[in-house]
């Protein structure tokens, strides 16, 4: 079988939870003899082709002057469909298009008419969640095409059964076309030897508290809810520091917060930071907390069990099926300062209920969200994608 | 396969005639046409005496500041997939498209697809450029246009400009480069559908 992956994020260009997803989806989708083409945006220093243990990487030249956004996205497409085209000449065909989210999905379109072949979709996000509604036409744009690609495709993929729910009634489209498979985490990357006080000497003095905080910053994320919770957190006398890592629109606004509380000093922005450094930060960490007002996934929860450091995360879509509370984590709800700051001080102060945590989290990551099982659910999505495929006389003649 | 932005009833400017004229001489001369034109008002198929004409709307309404942009790119789409449609229909009857004409910028998009896809020869005819339409100015939309005139020129395996003066302008935005295959096609003139035919079976020679 030969799949095409569309996607405008893949490592070394990463701009949020895609790239990674894909070069996992990729790297085992190959190693259980799917023959793979990604097809994305170009990076500096990035080779046009480049085969990743047999994982076939084909860059495109993603410039285009736009007015806008929107019109960007939209040209970058078009470049994306043509790199396409020539990938599947040259591989003298394809069976299978699978495109994430609406920046790639356009040109999975494009390409379904034009081979008529199945394309599926990974909706990792909609327009609608983000924005908690639509406020002005560019998200209602977005939202369009969402639809369109939803409509379009053969059958979509979700990461939780909150996005399956979601995506559903946002684009009115039956439940049985759309399938819930988690994403992944590979936890054995977090088990590496490495100089525990040469890392957290770095982004604390010994006697503070880590609580960490990753991910864009962006109103959605809701790192401005963790930064209220800190106060309360000190005036108990935990000596605790947020240690932010990401980038974003919001993170200017949450600096002026914290400056403002006074509190500068014990919220700590690392903008990005490297795969390895960002690993051994996650395992120097007291506890990761993750107040989202919206979440299709939450991989960062993923990841913090993976590194056996605690979680409390809110009460919304993925993370409330990740984490369940009092066993695999705490979970707080949505938007509440206090609940955060007392469920981070009863970890913090509990050491049993902190172990009992982290132990458990630990089997559920093994457990539930291995790749290579992820990778079997997505290869029955295909399966099952060209078996239909197969007996409907839409074809190429 | 004639590749139009609008076709009668739907005018925006000139070119609806003038494709209106091409299609229906071509047909008068035993040609066989399809008509692919962007139509939001009424769209579907019609056998306008003999003229197969499909016209599609586009599939997103809503585009920030009414982005003429956006809104070409996203109905680009839609227009390859009736394109695509129409190529595997001819082949099922065992018959092809030869070749692909496009008319303006704005169904560059969807060409520059079809081309690479099914192996078809191109000819793009350039009516006015973004240079003159804008008066020189540099916005962002402007340039967005002008790479995608630039991108229709280089792709096709020729270009029609309708007087000696479009061809050197062509020309002058677009690159000396292009001159042995940009042709001049007045078609006030009684011989404009002989020429634009050769140019055609040139095009389908070349390919």
């Amino acid at each position: 079988m030969l799949v095409l992956q569309l996607t405008w994020e893949f490592p070394p260009r990463i701009i949020g939870g895609i790239a990674p997803h894909v070069s996992d989806l990729s790297r085992t989708l190959k190693n259980k003899g799917t023959e793979v083409h990604v097809v994305t945006c170009n990076f500096p220093g990035a080779d046009e082709y480049e085969n990743i243990g047999g994982v076939n990487v084909h860059r495109f030249d993603a410039y285009a002057a736009s007015d806008s956004f929107l019109g960007w996205v939209l040209r970058m497409q078009k470049n994306m469909e043509i790199k396409a085209s020539d990938v599947i000449s040259n591989a003298g065909g394809l069976d299978v298009i699978h495109a994430h989210d609406w920046v790639s999905g356009v040109a999975g379109i494009a390409l379904k008419h034009l081979y008529r072949k199945p394309l599926v979709v990974t909706m990792h996000s909609t327009e609608y969640g983000r924005r908690n509604g639509l406020h002005n036409d560019l998200q209602r744009s977005i939202h369009e095409i969402e639809g369109w690609l939803c409509h379009e495709a053969w059958r979509i993929i979700t990461c939780s059964n909150y996005m399956q729910d979601h995506v559903s009634w946002c684009f009115h489209q039956p439940e049985d076309k759309i399938d819930a498979i988690p994403n992944g985490v590979n936890a054995s990357k977090w088990q590496f030897p490495f100089d525990y006080w040469g890392v957290r000497n770095r982004f604390a003095s010994e006697n503070e508290k880590i609580v960490l905080f990753v991910g864009r910053m962006v109103l959605e994320k809701g790192l401005d809810i963790l930064i209220n919770a800190l106060p309360i957190l000190l005036r108990h006398g935990i000596p605790a520091k947020i240690v932010a890592v990401g980038e974003g629109p919001e993170r200017e606004k949450c600096q002026r917060m914290a400056w403002d509380m006074r509190l500068s000093e014990k919220v700590y922005f690392t903008g990005y930071i490297d795969d390895d450094t960002l690993r051994a930060l996650y395992r120097v960490a007291d506890v990761a907390a993750f107040p989202s007002r919206f979440e299709p996934f939450g991989i960062v929860a993923l990841e913090a069990m993976a590194a056996k450091v605690p979680v409390v995360v809110s009460h919304v879509g993925g993370l409330a099926e990740i984490v369940d509370h009092e066993e695999t984590g705490l979970q707080v709800p949505r938007d509440d300062p206090e609940a955060i700051a007392t469920a981070i001080e009863r970890i913090l102060r509990d050491e049993d209920l902190k172990n009992r945590i982290v132990k458990k989290a630990y089997e559920k990551c093994l457990r539930n969200y291995d790749w290579e099982r992820i990778a079997e659910q997505t290869l029955g999505v295909y399966n099952k994608v060209l078996r239909e495929w197969s007996s409907v006389p839409w074809k190429p003649t | 396969m004639i590749l139009t932005w609008e076709y009668p009833p739907k005018r925006l400017g000139s070119i609806s005639d003038h494709v209106y004229a091409l299609s229906r001489k071509l047909i008068e001369r035993g040609h066989e046409v399809e008509v692919l034109a962007e139509d939001d008002l009424k769209p579907g198929f019609e056998d306008m005496d003999g003229v197969k004409v499909h016209r599609v709307a586009n599939p997103v309404k809503t585009h920030p500041m009414g982005s003429i942009l956006t809104s070409v790119l996203t109905a680009s789409v839609r227009m390859e997939q009736e394109a695509s449609d129409i190529v595997y229909y001819y082949r099922q009857i065992e018959k092809k498209i030869d070749l692909i004409h496009a008319h303006e910028w704005l169904t560059v998009p969807t060409a520059i697809s079809l081309k690479h896809t099914f192996s078809l020869p191109l000819i793009l005819t350039l009516h006015s450029l973004e240079g003159h339409r804008c008066h020189n100015a540099f916005g962002p939309t402007s340039i967005a246009i002008k790479e995608i005139e630039e991108t229709g020129v280089h792709e096709s395996v020729r270009v029609i400009a309708n007087t000696k003066w479009m061809k050197d302008e062509i020309l002058r935005y677009y690159g000396k480069e292009h001159k042995r295959k940009t042709n001049v096609v007045p078609p006030t003139r009684k011989d404009w559908i002989p020429k634009i035919v050769s140019v055609y079976e040139k095009g389908i020679g070349a390919n």
